[in-house]
Parts: structure tokens; C-alpha cells; sequence
């Protein structure tokens, strides 16, 4: 089964092209794909979208075409329609053939898949799904199949940057008619040899680097600590600023909705610091805990009570239930206001669905 | 000559040969397109059953047949159902009948499911909904409270269709009761279900049946009223004795809501 029997509404964004983000995504990822215009009106998202992918923050540990899968099964599992076509194009330019990644898809013959490789991807599901979050007693499987704690950690990142990808394409329903109609496409297969060369180039191996003292501090720098070595590290800390010091929603706002998503998510770490963050504005924690429990409360200004249920509807659910909720949204909040909700709470997600790194040991 | 019939004999097995491996071909791509399509008949059951039961829980069913393990959850649990639906039955025609059902149940159950929650069972016109079963929500019984109302105002909007009909008022009653289950695939091999067994959800119907006593649609325990969102208002009700409960058991009737309060997780 293909996602295209998913229920999929119509794009809830408005399309605005801005020349320089959209050279910074070309220099990153070689191409601008067709969601990148509807993001713009939050820079820092448009930003993250590309930096935090293995073309702006190269892998070190584990191989890309594990990251692809990665990617496919996440966006498979959050039925994310975008993603899914999308991965599946990237797939297929890079050789695979249409029944290996269908037996890749249907988990269910998993014995033609290599049994690292299906540890890995039970993994990633564990994330996207977290109903449980992961364990550590989940890596040690991984451990025990030769998976460095590296590896673990870089592999457990890709499966979150999928979640952010997912919801962003998900909660603002973006077009899927283009990436779907390319998947298809009967020149793909022709052109595909072509495509590989251009796309491979950009698959160099990264190195390990560590953060430097400024890239150490900083909201979340508990979960950039964690990811340190790896260059996806300094760019989550620079996409965390970005959305941080974002003017369109306030502190107060984008620290409610952290702060649900991670208690949604049962991820503690993060909850603590999104508290932190919200004690800084003024808020402090026996205030907050009545609108965490609750999601709402007198004390909250429009903005933020529409804010916090919607923020908890993007941590699971179908499609259209998420895209009904940023429909209810746009009649609170400014377009551009929508559009930095739905970014914040992606960056959540991934947030939230790394915690259980701080709580591995080594 | 012999050279010849040596060749012609190689000719025909060359042909023979081909001629199998070609076929063995076919029948392999034809075997494939099935594989392919029950896999992929598979994956869409899959997805679908992830609606009524935790993915992971699908999985291992698909891969390795039921599992009799039960896990340990905190939930609430919503028990709704019609009052004076037998007399109704034998006053309508079945055909009729069966269509206000069918319109019931569509109603409630995107009440239901719109808050979060999933149909564990539907007993005759009874419905069995629960919270936080499929995974873990720390806003379950808000949620729980939020799809009553729900129904509630459904509920009235299908009574003004059956009216315009010509055809009976329904009634409901509601109750909700939190506490702990065990979560689990249960019944026979013929017929299985992931549901929640446990006082939570005896006490929830016997609950519901409190409110025929009480003249009200939706009454709440205590453990419900603790966690609900303070702002929701209740009316203290006299303590009520339920079979199974040696302690009498504390109700609350729900009150009409401010709509900001009620609908806060409602979908347009």
C-alpha cells in the first residue's frame, strides 16, 4: 500500500518565494523542493528544514542509504504523504529497486531485510511512534548488533528529523500532487543514473567535530550536549536559536508549546527546560502546571489558548485530524503566525522524541 | 546424419529449456503480483487496525500471532447508552430502526474519536470508549469529559433530524469512571478485541446507569472529578450504592459548559 489512500486536505499555507532562503536550501540540498515556499515567512525554519538534513549536517556513523530508510518507514508510519513520495524518489534515484523498497515497507518480510538493518529501523519506529518513548534497554539490542552509542545517537536523530519533516508537511498540508506525480514519473528510471551522480556528490562522510564553548549553551543545550560529535549538533543548536529568538510568537507562547508536546511525548528533560524557559519570561512552574495538565487556562491570552491544544494534536494522529487543527488555528493567528506554530511545534516533536538520549548512559 | 539428429535433438531441448524457464518466468511475476498484493492488502489492515489497537500490538499479532500478555494502564473509560431504546424497537420499523442506529453510532463515535479517544466495544445500542489505552495521554479524562459533551451536542443536533422526520427523540446517559485496567487483545479466536478489563470499566457502565436514577446524561466519580479541568461545572449528587462496590460511590452531574471550555479540542 502507498499513502495515497490517506486523507490529505487541502494546502492550509500561502506560497511566498524569497530569493535568499531559497539559494541557501540550493547550496544545501542542491535543489528547493516544492514545500520550501510556503515556510518562508519564518527564515529560521526554511533554515533548519535543510541544516538539519544529512546534506547540511553530513553523517559520520551510519550509512545513508540506513538514513533513507529511515526516513521512508518514519514518514510511513506518520503517514505523512509528502515525505513519503519524496523519500521514495530519493530512493529510487539512488538505485533501489521498487520491490526492495516495498519489501522494506511491508515490515512484514522482515526476513529479507538484514537484522542490524531491522533493529535500526525498529528503532526509528519507536521514536516516530513514542507509545512508549524508547528505553535504554531498546539501544542495547543495537549495541549488542555492533551499533556504536554514535551510531545510535546519529541513527536516533534521523528518525526524529523525519518526525519534523512529517509534521511540517503534515500539519500545513502541503501539495503532495507534485512529489507524488514525480515518484511516478516513467522518466525517473532514465534519468535516475543521472540524477545519482549529482545527489552522490553531495554524500561525504562528515567528521567528528565538538562544540565549541558558544554552541554549549543556549535553550535545550542538555539535548545538543548529547548529540556532540556529531555535525548534526551545532546545527540543531543554530536552529534552536533561530526559533528561539523568532519575533513572531512570543517567548511565553513558544515555551507553552514545548512544554505540552514534551509532556505528551513523556519526555521529563525536556519538559524541565521548556519550564525553564518559561520561568525566564515571568511564568513560573506552579503556573504552569495547571495549563500542562489542563491545556488551557484563564491566564492565557488567545494566541496561547489556541496554541497549546493544537500543539498537543501534532504529537499523534492522523493526517486530517492535524490538518483540521491548523485550519481552527488560522482563525486566531496571523498567516505568519501559523506558519511559526507549525515550525515550532515540529522542533518540538524532535525535541521531545530525543530525550530518551539523555537518559542512555556512555 | 547422426551429427545432425545430435543437433536437432540439442535444438529441441535448447527449446524445450526455454520454453520452461519462460513460463517458470510467468509464474513467478504472477506469484510476485499476488505477493505483492496480499502484502500490500496486509499493510492496509495493518494501518487500519492501528485505529483500534497500539501499532506495535498489530505488528506482533501479524508477525507472531496473538499475544496473551496484558499490560497494566491508567485510563478512563466512557460507558454511554440509549434510554428506552427496546421500547423504540418495537415501535419503528427495523429498517427505520437500524438507520437511527447507524446515524447514532456515526455521531458518537467522531464525538469519540475527534477527542482522542477509541471504541473499545458496541454492546446492542452501548458504547464502550476509552482514553489513554492506546498509549499513554496525560489529558485523558479532559478529553474523556470533552467527548461527552460532545455527544451531548450531537446528540441534539440528531434529534432535530429525526424530528424533522417525524420519528423519536433519543436519550443517553453517560458515565465515566478513571482508574486502572488491564489493556489487552481479549476474546476468543473467532472473535478479538483490544479493550480494557477491570472495575474502570464495570464501574463506568453501573455509573451510567445512575443517571436514569438521578434524571441526567452525564454523570462522573470522583476520581474523574479530581482530575478534570476545574474549570468544567459539576453538581455534587448523594453517594449511590453499585453492585460490586461494598463503599457507596460518589457521582457528579456535568453541567452546561462554556463553549471555549468544551470545544477546546474540538475539530471544525
Amino acid at each position: 500500500m502507498t499513502l495515497r489512500d490517506v486523507e490529505w486536505a487541502a494546502c492550509l499555507l500561502e506560497p511566498r518565494h524569497d530569493r535568499e532562503l531559497e539559494a541557501y536550501v540550493r547550496r544545501e540540498l542542491g535543489a528547493v523542493p516544492s514545500a520550501v515556499p510556503y515556510f518562508t515567512p519564518s527564515p529560521w525554519l526554511v533554515r533548519a528544514m535543510a541544516s538539519l538534513s544529512y546534506n547540511g549536517a553530513p553523517l559520520v556513523h551510519i550509512d545513508y542509504a540506513l538514513a533513507d530508510l529511515v526516513s521512508l518507514v518514519v514518514s510511513q508510519d506518520s503517514s505523512c504523504r509528502y515525505c513519503y513520495s519524496a523519500q521514495r524518489t530519493v530512493m529510487r534515484v539512488h538505485g533501489l529497486a521498487e520491490a526492495r523498497i516495498r519489501q522494506i515497507e511491508q515490515n512484514f518480510l522482515e526476513a529479507e531485510i538484514d537484522p542490524s538493518t531491522k533493529l535500526a529501523l525498529d528503532l526509528a519506529r519507536r521514536i516516530a511512534r513514542a507509545a512508549p518513548p524508547p528505553t535504554a534497554a531498546d539501544t542495547q539490542s543495537l549495541a549488542a548488533a555492533g551499533f556504536a552509542p554514535g551510531a545510535i545517537r546519529e541513527l536516533a536523530y534521523q528518525a526524529a528529523y523525519s518526525v519534523f519533516m512529517n509534521r511540517l508537511m503534515t500539519a500545513a498540508a502541503i501539495p503532495v500532487a507534485s512529489v507524488e506525480r514525480m515518484e511516478r514519473h516513467w522518466a525517473l528510471g532514465w534519468l535516475a543514473p543521472f540524477a545519482r551522480l549529482v545527489m552522490r556528490r553531495r554524500w561525504r562522510r562528515g567528521e567528528v567535530t565538538r562544540l565549541s564553548p558558544e554552541q554549549r549553551a543556549g535553550p535545550f543545550s542538555y539535548l545538543v550536549h548529547a548529540l556532540d560529535g556529531l555535525p548534526s549538533a551545532p546545527a540543531l543548536r543554530t536552529a534552536l536559536d533561530g526559533m528561539w529568538d523568532s519575533p513572531l510568537l512570543s517567548h511565553r507562547a513558544k515555551g507553552l508549546v514545548l512544554a505540552v508536546i514534551a509532556r505528551g511525548l513523556d519526555a521529563p528533560r525536556a519538559e524541565q527546560e521548556a519550564l525553564e524557559l518559561l520561568a525566564a519570561t515571568g511564568l513560573a512552574p506552579r503556573e504552569v502546571e495547571p495549563i500542562l495538565t489542563h491545556l488551557g487556562s484563564p491566564a492565557l491570552d488567545p494566541i496561547e489558548a489556541a496554541l497549546a491544544p493544537f500543539a498537543r494534536g501534532t504529537i499523534r494522529g492522523r493526517p486530517v485530524q492535524m490538518q483540521q487543527r491548523t485550519r481552527a488555528l488560522r482563525a486566531v493567528l496571523q498567516p505568519d503566525e501559523v506558519v511559526e506554530a507549525v515550525g515550532v511545534c515540529a522542533l518540538a516533536n524532535l525535541i521531545g522524541r530525543l530525550d530518551f538520549l539523555t537518559r542512555l548512559e556512555g | 546424419m547422426s551429427g545432425w539428429l545430435a543437433a536437432a535433438c540439442l535444438g529441441a531441448l535448447a527449446c524445450a529449456l526455454g520454453l520452461w524457464l519462460w513460463r517458470a518466468r510467468g509464474t513467478n511475476a504472477r506469484l510476485r503480483a499476488r505477493l505483492g498484493t496480499t502484502s500490500a492488502e496486509l499493510e492496509r489492515l495493518s494501518h487500519a487496525f492501528a485505529r483500534f489497537a497500539p501499532a506495535e500490538l498489530v505488528e506482533r499479532v501479524i508477525a507472531s500471532g496473538v499475544p496473551t500478555r496484558g499490560e497494566r494502564k491508567e485510563v478512563t473509560a466512557l460507558f454511554a447508552d440509549l434510554f428506552g431504546f427496546t421500547p423504540l424497537s418495537e415501535c419503528v420499523d427495523p429498517s427505520v430502526l437500524v438507520r437511527i442506529l447507524n446515524g447514532y453510532f456515526e455521531r458518537m463515535s467522531g464525538a469519540i474519536i475527534a477527542h482522542h479517544g477509541h471504541i473499545s466495544t458496541l454492546i446492542g445500542d452501548g458504547i464502550l470508549a476509552l482514553f489513554g489505552a492506546l498509549e499513554a495521554n496525560p489529558w485523558q479524562t479532559d478529553d474523556a469529559l470533552r467527548a461527552a459533551l460532545a455527544m451531548r451536542a450531537e446528540l441534539e443536533a440528531y434529534n432535530g433530524e429525526l424530528a424533522g422526520e417525524g420519528l423519536p427523540r433519543l436519550r443517553i446517559g453517560i458515565g465515566l469512571h478513571r482508574g486502572t485496567g488491564i489493556a489487552g487483545l481479549v476474546g476468543s479466536r473467532e472473535l478479538m478485541q483490544f479493550t480494557v478489563v477491570g472495575s474502570v470499566v464495570n464501574v463506568a457502565a453501573r455509573v451510567q446507569a445512575l443517571t436514569r436514577e438521578h434524571d441526567v446524561d452525564i454523570l462522573v466519580t470522583t476520581p474523574v472529578r479530581d482530575a478534570l479541568d476545574p474549570r468544567f461545572a459539576l453538581r455534587p449528587l448523594p453517594p449511590s450504592r453499585l453492585k460490586g462496590i461494598a463503599e457507596p460511590v460518589a457521582t457528579f452531574a456535568v453541567l452546561a459548559q462554556p463553549a471555549a471550555l468544551a470545544q477546546a479540542e474540538t475539530l471544525d
